[in-house]
């Protein structure tokens, strides 16, 4: 395992909350001349040549964002920091914020600056306390000091940052649907166009940025971008801070650059596989096809590689699977949750996610049918790109892969049955019978 | 330490949940090339695929989408494909605008719409409840209609995946078969009744209360497939239009407590017709049966009311049959009038509101039959309000612009009981005077004849010395100018509670001596007193109206 730069995660465990240690460790020294003096233009385009793509799941890449947002539209531009930490097997963005508030903030100045921004809004997840503490206390800091508020280190630059507690849903996540919570109305996502760099919060252009993303910030800044750029795949630059979770002997938050061989990750720095040989990874978050033991052995960790495998990077949340565990479980596991956290506007998504979660659960207390999977199947092929926001695929992705990719242990379930194998009658009603 | 928040413009407006209305053709619209399934065609360039698709004869099945509200786009049945710079792609119909030049892909083409509305329909009936037979809006329920029209398809679920019917957990109960059932007749107000397990949460019923009613009585509550509709923690759905949202819903999820279970919609006849309380006259369907009304509908006409109808133009058909005036003393009413004039002595003919074009003309008619001896009055006492922007304009003199074309005095009736020691006979037409103010009326009194022609058995049949029942307004065919000048066509509805029964035009017409045969023939006479009706033909009025020359278009 090669030792790797440490981008967001360098003061993890240096008391680093605190504005005198994070100085110490070289802290602030961004907000200087050398920011104020570049132009917004010249910033976006430093972003852009650093390769930094959005860690928030989709990779999107963050100078070009930056670049939608229009200029001179007559209405404040508002920065959002998507702190909405939801998906299952994520916790980065929970530790950054804990571990290293200052680096946020840090980050927000700089993309405050490059926006021509005046404010901010962190909407962190309302059951991350400990962060929105330790986030706040780094705030009343960073104002005293002067990093934040009125005419920042002398210049006309006035920026305010205010954290936002989210609800608990997980569809605020969805940017659009974090800014209308934000707003104080129903977490739904919007239609779209218009996008919210357009007309996001208030009807303002808003940029929705993950908090690794404003983390990296920092360091691009204070090294070259193209150094930032060599550290990743040629199409993503960078360094990411990888969540590992599941049967591993030591699961945690690791920052490594972007690319890294998937079992080197699991084994290097997670420890290795627990509890029985290795089944399946699913490498970003819970709505990602999982990837067999096979697959695992070739695959690296970027957006490209994992993409063309029929899966997704998304957050980098791995979530390693032992063989002991029946998949059927895991993806019940994972209806419950959609079915749950669907908003409810789509009708696909309102209605399908129940259904699946439903026969699932129905397979898993063994009342499963022959002909089930097939039907769970064709049911996911109605979610495709039908809705307004990807949720409803978050479960038909792993419907279909989990089904496609073990089924041997949907079979073995739906064994269980002794009537599974009895056709679906489909009751007639006969008029007739009655006049 | 906190800088407060920039001030900021909170009003409602600026939030993003008030969707934008959708832009609907017009005649003026610019024609655009599109191609849909390879098939060049020039559709409307200023709206919606939906609406664009709609104008050259493609329907698009819909749930959520109403040209009268925001788009919300959340029932994706109005699925289509699109060309796009990253291939084909799906997208809702219902806010896709045209572009000039794009390939779109309709079911008759591409397989794969026709999969995805087929899902989503799929999707939409896996919780809605097989209640067709004892649901009020069968028959006339979108998605019986989508049904039927695509697919039939023979459902794949089994019964034990079960339904998760929407609503309050408060609401639910356990039915005769021992099955977990959702709220199916919760009390939303005084007028609308919610059954929860039927809705489908196409959010046209909240959008409406939001953004038409302005009053914001119904939410979406919960989320997922336990999402439904609610009022706010201890209100009631109360308003003016709430009835309109019963109009909304596609399903049988609103059904209105005063037309519940009380015929089945496909036995209902249609009678397009304008409501003749309000000068704005909303246009409006009757529909009757058994030779009564049923109900009133709003019928849509996107100049005058949109798709919408106050509570109290709805409601009003419930006293139309009742307290009616019957036929009778024609003879002596002609052998009064005839006397009265032959004496010398002076008329005082009065109209209200409710008189159509064409009673005006025969009032004309009289008028002038009876020479310098008569003088026309009309008006109303009651009080005029302003316009709520929906579908009232506030002024319960329907057909005031009509009595300003025909040149009968709008607003004298104070003048008549001052000047009632001058008359020797009043007669009045469909005009409630007592009713409306009796302490000005009674004045009236002292006029020694005092005619009455009148649906109801009002007031002022009862202070009339002699009364003759004449049609209601429901039950005539004739014409109305409303607020926005536009001339706008009554039809007759078949429930006049007695055939012997006669419209005003033809008791004033024969009074005067020149019988009008029949609503054209009157319109024909009323051309002779206004001049902008003179090129008209009562037959080519379109159902829509006509707008008239100097009114606001």
């Amino acid at each position: 395992m090669a030792e790797c730069v440490k981008v967001c995660t360098a003061n993890f465990g240096k008391g680093a909350q605190d504005i005198e240690v994070y100085k110490k460790l070289g802290g602030y020294a961004n907000i200087s001349e050398k920011l104020f003096n570049m132009s917004q233009f010249e910033l976006i385009d430093y972003v852009q040549r650093s390769n930094l793509r959005g860690r928030g799941g989709a990779g999107f890449p963050t100078g070009m964002k930056w670049s939608f947002v229009p200029r001179n539209s007559g209405k404040p531009v508002y920065i959002v920091v998507n702190a909405d930490e939801g998906e299952g097997g994520t916790f980065k963005d929970h530790f950054l914020m804990l571990e290293d508030p200052h680096r946020l903030i840090e980050g927000l100045i700089i993309a405050g600056w490059a926006l021509g921004s005046r404010a901010a809004y962190i909407y962190c997840r309302g059951e991350f306390l400990p962060c929105i503490e330790s986030i706040n206390k780094a705030l009343n800091q960073a104002y005293a000091a002067g990093y934040l508020g009125e005419n920042i280190m002398g210049t006309k630059f006035c920026f305010d940052i205010f954290v936002h507690r989210g609800a608990g849903a997980y569809i605020c996540g969805e940017e659009t649907a974090l800014i209308n919570s934000l707003e104080g109305q129903k977490g739904q996502p919007r239609l779209k166009p218009p996008f919210p760099a357009v007309s996001g919060a208030w009807k303002s252009p808003t940029c929705v940025n993950n908090v690794e993303t404003i983390m990296a910030l920092p360091w691009i800044l204070s090294h070259e971008p193209e150094e930032y750029a060599k550290m990743g795949t040629p199409r993503a630059g960078g360094t990411k801070v990888f969540c590992i979770s599941g049967d591993v002997k030591n699961p945690g938050v690791y920052e490594a650059p972007l690319g890294t061989p998937m079992m080197t990750m699991i084994n290097d720095y997670a420890g290795g596989v627990v509890g029985g040989n290795l089944k399946a990874v699913l490498p970003g978050g819970s709505s990602c096809a999982p990837l067999t033991a096979e697959e695992a052995a070739v695959a690296t960790m970027d957006y490209e590689c994992l993409a063309s495998m029929k899966t997704m990077f998304g957050s980098g949340a791995m979530i390693v699977i032992n063989d002991t565990h029946n998949m059927v479980d895991l993806l019940n596991c994972l209806g419950n949750f959609y079915s749950h956290e669907s908003c409810g506007q789509c009708t696909p998504c309102r209605e399908g996610t129940g259904l699946l979660h439903r026969m699932l659960n129905l397979i898993v207390e063994g009342k499963g049918h022959d002909g089930d999977v097939e039907l769970m199947q064709s049911l996911c092929g109605g979610f495709g790109g039908v809705t307004i926001c990807p949720l409803s695929i978050s479960l038909g992705g792993p419907v279909s892969s989990y089904t496609a990719k073990f089924r041997a242990d949907f079979d073995e379930y739906i064994a269980k049955n002794p009537d599974h194998a009895k056709p679906r009658v489909q009751e007639t009603y006969r008029p007739g019978i009655f006049w | 330490m906190f800088k407060k928040p920039i001030v900021l413009e909170f009003s409602g407006n600026n939030m993003s949940n008030y969707y934008n209305m959708p832009k609907l053709p017009t005649e003026n619209s610019p024609k655009v090339e599109i191609f849909v399934d390879d098939k060049p065609v020039m559709v409307p360039g200023d709206t919606n695929l939906l609406e664009a698709l709609k104008a050259v004869g493609i329907e698009t099945p819909h749930v959520c989408y109403h040209p009268f509200l925001p788009v919300s786009g959340n029932c994706r049945q109005c699925l289509v494909e699109q060309e796009g710079p990253r291939g084909r792609m799906l997208v809702i119909a219902c806010y896709t605008p045209v572009a000039p030049g794009m390939k779109i892909y309709t079911p008759a083409s591409s397989a794969r719409v026709k999969n995805a509305r087929k899902a989503t329909q799929e999707f939409m009936l896996v919780n809605h409840p097989l209640d067709c037979p004892i649901c009020d809006k069968a028959g006339e329920c979108t998605l019986q209609e989508n049904y039927m029209e695509a697919g039939q398809n023979e459902s794949r679920m089994r019964p034990e995946y079960g339904k998760n019917y929407h609503g309050n957990p408060a609401h639910q109960f356990i039915d005769a078969k021992g099955q977990l059932r959702g709220g199916k007749h919760v009390d939303l107000g005084p007028r609308v009744l919610l059954d929860e397990e039927r809705c489908v949460q196409c959010d046209r019923c909240v959008r409406f209360m939001r953004s038409i009613a302005g009053s914001e009585q119904l939410q979406l509550a919960g989320r997922a497939d336990h999402t439904y509709i609610t009022t706010f923690p201890g209100e009631k759905l109360d308003h003016e239009y709430d009835l309109c949202v019963t109009d909304v819903c596609p399903v049988g999820a609103m059904t209105a407590k005063y037309f519940r279970f009380q015929k089945r919609v496909w036995l209902l006849s249609h009678t397009p017709t304008v409501s003749m309380d309000d000068s704005l006259g909303a246009n409006i369907w009757l529909d009757h049966a058994d030779g009564r009304i049923y109900r009133v509908m709003p019928r849509c006409n996107p100049e005058v009311n949109r798709s919408w109808l106050s509570n109290t133009s709805r409601l009003a058909f419930q006293n139309f049959d009742k307290n009616r005036l019957p036929f009778m003393g024609f003879h002596v009413i002609q052998n009064l009038v005839s006397g009265v004039k032959a004496e010398g002595g002076k008329i005082a003919l009065a109209a209200g509101g409710t008189c159509t074009i064409e009673d005006l003309a025969a009032l004309r008619m009289l008028k002038d039959s009876l020479g310098d001896s008569a003088e026309l009055f009309g008006g109303t006492f009651k009080k005029v309000g302003s316009p709520d922007g929906i579908a009232m304009s506030g002024d319960p003199m329907a057909n005031r612009a009509g009595f300003k074309l025909m040149g009968v005095p709008e607003n004298n009736l104070a003048d008549l009981t001052k000047r009632t020691g001058e008359f020797k006979l009043l007669l009045t037409v469909n005009l409630d005077i007592f009713g409306e103010d009796a302490s000005q009326a009674s004045a009236l009194e002292k006029i020694q004849n005092r005619v009455v022609l009148s649906a109801f058995n009002d007031e002022t049949a009862a202070h009339g010395t002699l009364s003759c029942g004449v049609r209601h307004w429901s039950e005539v065919q004739g014409t109305m100018v409303n607020s926005l000048n536009i001339l706008q066509k009554l039809n007759a509805c078949p429930v006049c509670p007695d055939e012997k029964i006669r419209p005003a035009y033809e008791i004033l017409s024969e009074l005067a001596g020149c019988k009008f045969e029949s609503a054209a023939d009157a319109f024909k006479h009323a051309g002779k007193y206004a001049a902008a009706l003179s090129g008209l033909s009562y037959d080519t009025i379109k159902s829509t109206g006509k707008l008239l020359e100097g009114g606001e278009a």
